[in-house]
């Protein structure tokens, strides 16, 4: 099982990474919309025990950490953000549009449509009676689409090993998620399904560590689909540029006071002698390297070349 | 595999996925009505006792949830058949077709396939503006869909074969009004060869030579052609036809080379006139011969309304016979 010391570690590798990701925002750089997910890593770092190289993930438009923990390799992942020729995609995908379908990963950029896909995968895996899962996630936002409830039918009633992880990270875009879900919470609904259901703090990467573990055990041994919530803050606005007046400055700085999972597990390693102060800031500062080490070389890398525009929409060039 | 003597459409379509999904274990069927019934119109007759309920998967009145299925499950090394019963039902799960069936092979730098078929059927036959679409040309419109419409049994196998094993996706738009005529009824490609075969997407056929125009068309309006052709040869004209088959990839040079010879074209559409094939069919065709290079151009295409309920008006939108031949000899006069 991975350490509370090794999670932190990846948290703040995590935080890192998007940090290396929004200078390109404001170096101008990056064009359009960045979804950063800076405040929710406690659920990606704490999904790495659970997962395995077999089962499928497939993320939404807040995608980075989600990669990083499914195991794709950091350059190639920097530099599909950066859209550069060495990216996984060639720079055709950018940030919102990450396959990496060696290491079992997808995303979607349109909210909610990441579900009936990892559906397509826990399918997949029963017609080759394999145990692998498929890990659909979506945000609080994106369970009042219809895609929520039909996913959750069909991998309900075909007993398929799918987690469907909801992010709740209490805003769609400015709406507070309580203005516009109706039942308190998203877990609940898990039992309109008969599914296992659960709600856990995101922010408290042992806990969701722990109820994720549940989460993909009870899908792996064949039992159905595994609802998860999982509370979390999005510190960051909903893209890179959002003026974010929807939270006041107090809300923020109750969030990066209480909400933050990297302090969280910073505070319990020092009450349990697990850490020092100054390992756990060496911890930060190699994480900030590492990641402007990686920015340095993908800023190194070349363009797609502009006649890769037209290819790859088909198998073959048309004739 | 044999068809019966008085087999119909419906039921070659159903053995040409049998035969299919025998050939390739990763093929499957998924869609509503598509088990226990055997598909609305009988084209999935026998899979589910054959092929057994994850194989042949009748599912929720659910299309977003099961064509994003197909995704996942094309992700996962499989090769779904994806039935949306009508193509009106598109509306219902466009996201998923145009967003991630579409595009996630050029998105992931060709590193994701999407080996689907998606089959829907289209066309008018009474049952008015939520039921009667054939919706090609906006499908066409998308990129990354290939988007086939046969007109006849031989087409109809080969295609449907063609479309399934291929690597990219594939939409199939049967025609509602023909799954239950006779194969031995059809004007055309009535002789269906014993074993597998395929025929290439993207390759029009002249189904009738002529000297006077060319028209263009597909699917069942090809036999509406055709019957017009034959009331124009006893007035002394002499229709060329062009059977498209697909509209994505569009073979226009067949057109091209068909208008170079006639200097008229005509097309054809059971579809929304405006911004669609017909208007695609023509700008290519002008762009290839100059606009000097063509003496005569004109479209019969639905006039950009809802398809009504009533014979009387749905005779009105939908192209006949007696309308191709009369926008025909306009064009010759």
């Amino acid at each position: 099982m991975t350490s509370l010391l090794d999670r932190y570690r990846l948290m703040a590798r995590m935080r890192a990474f998007e940090d290396a990701c929004a200078e390109g925002i404001r170096s101008g750089e990056l064009r359009g919309e960045l979804h950063l997910a800076q405040g929710q890593e406690g659920i990606a770092a704490g999904m790495v025990d659970a997962l395995r190289p077999d089962d499928w993930m497939v993320s939404n438009h807040r995608p980075h950490l989600h990669a990083i923990a499914k195991g794709v390799p950091l350059f190639p992942l920097m530099a599909e953000i950066y859209e550069k020729a060495v990216g996984l995609a060639g720079g055709k995908g950018g940030h919102l549009h990450l396959f990496d379908p060696d290491h079992r990963f997808s995303t979607t950029g349109i909210v909610g449509s990441s579900l009936p896909v990892a559906l397509g995968h826990a399918y997949a895996a029963r017609l080759q009676e394999t145990d692998d899962v498929a890990i659909g996630i979506t945000g609080d936002g994106g369970t009042n689409t219809g895609q929520f409830h039909e996913t959750l039918n069909m991998a309900a009633i075909w007993s398929l090993p799918l987690v469907v992880l909801v992010e709740n990270n209490e805003y769609a875009i400015s709406v507070p998620a309580s203005e516009v879900i109706a039942p308190p919470g998203i877990a609940g609904r898990a039992a309109a399904y008969g599914a296992w259901g659960r709600r856990v703090n995101g922010i408290d990467v042992e806990a969701f560590a722990a109820a994720f573990d549940e989460a993909v055990a009870h899908a792996r041994s064949g039992a159905g689909p595994a609802l998860l919530e999982a509370t979390c803050h999005r510190f960051r606005g909903h893209y890179e540029g959002d003026p974010d007046v929807y939270r006041s400055p107090a809300a923020h700085a109750e969030m990066a006071a209480t909400g933050d999972p990297i302090l969280i597990a910073r505070a319990r390693l020092l009450e349990r002698a697990e850490a020092d102060e100054s390992s756990l800031d060496r911890i930060l500062r190699e994480a900030t390297i590492e990641m402007a080490d990686l920015l340095e070389s993908v800023r190194a890398a070349p363009a797609p070349d502009p006649a890769n525009a037209l290819t790859d929409v088909f198998a073959r060039a048309e004739p | 595999m044999t068809l019966r003597a008085n087999a119909n459409l419906s039921e070659l379509i159903a053995q040409t996925m049998e035969m299919e999904m025998e050939r390739d274990p990763r093929t499957l069927l998924i869609g509503e009505d598509v088990g226990y019934s055997g598909g609305t119109f009988g084209a999935s007759r026998r899979l589910f006792r054959r092929f057994g309920e994850w194989r042949v998967r009748d599912t929720p009145i659910s299309e977003m949830g099961f064509t994003g299925m197909a995704v996942g499950l094309a992700m996962s090394g499989w090769r779904p058949i994806v039935e949306i019963m009508f193509t009106d039902f598109f509306g219902v799960c466009l996201e998923q077709i145009y967003n991630a069936v579409a595009k996630n092979r050029y998105m992931s730098g060709g590193r994701v396939a999407m080996p689907i078929t998606i089959r829907a059927a289209g066309g008018a036959i009474g049952v008015a503006a939520q039921h009667s679409q054939t919706l090609w040309g906006m499908l066409a419109h998308l990129p990354g869909l290939k988007v086939v419409a046969p007109s006849n049994p031989y087409d109809y196998r080969g295609m449907l074969a063609a479309a399934i094993e291929d690597d990219d996706p594939v939409v199939v738009i049967e025609h509602k009004g023909v799954y239950l005529e006779k194969i031995s009824d059809f004007a055309l490609g009535t002789t269906i060869p014993e074993g597998r075969y395929t025929v290439p997407i993207g390759q029009a056929a002249v189904v009738r030579p002529g000297g006077d125009l060319t028209i263009a068309t597909l699917s069942t309006m090809v036999e509406r052609s055709l019957a017009a052709a034959g009331i124009l040869a006893a007035e002394g004209i002499e229709a060329e036809i062009v059977d498209l088959r697909s509209v994505v990839p569009l073979d226009h040079e067949t057109v091209v080379a068909s208008v170079a010879r006639t200097g008229r074209l005509l097309v054809v559409d059971e579809d929304y006139q405006s911004f669609g094939l017909s208007g695609e069919l023509v700008s290519r065709t002008v762009e290839a011969l100059g606009p000097s290079g063509v003496r005569g151009l004109r479209r019969l295409a639905e006039p950009d309304v809802p398809i009504p309920a009533a014979k009387s008006l749905e005779d009105e939108v939908i192209p006949s016979v007696a309308a191709i031949a009369r926008v025909a000899r306009e064009l010759v006069a």
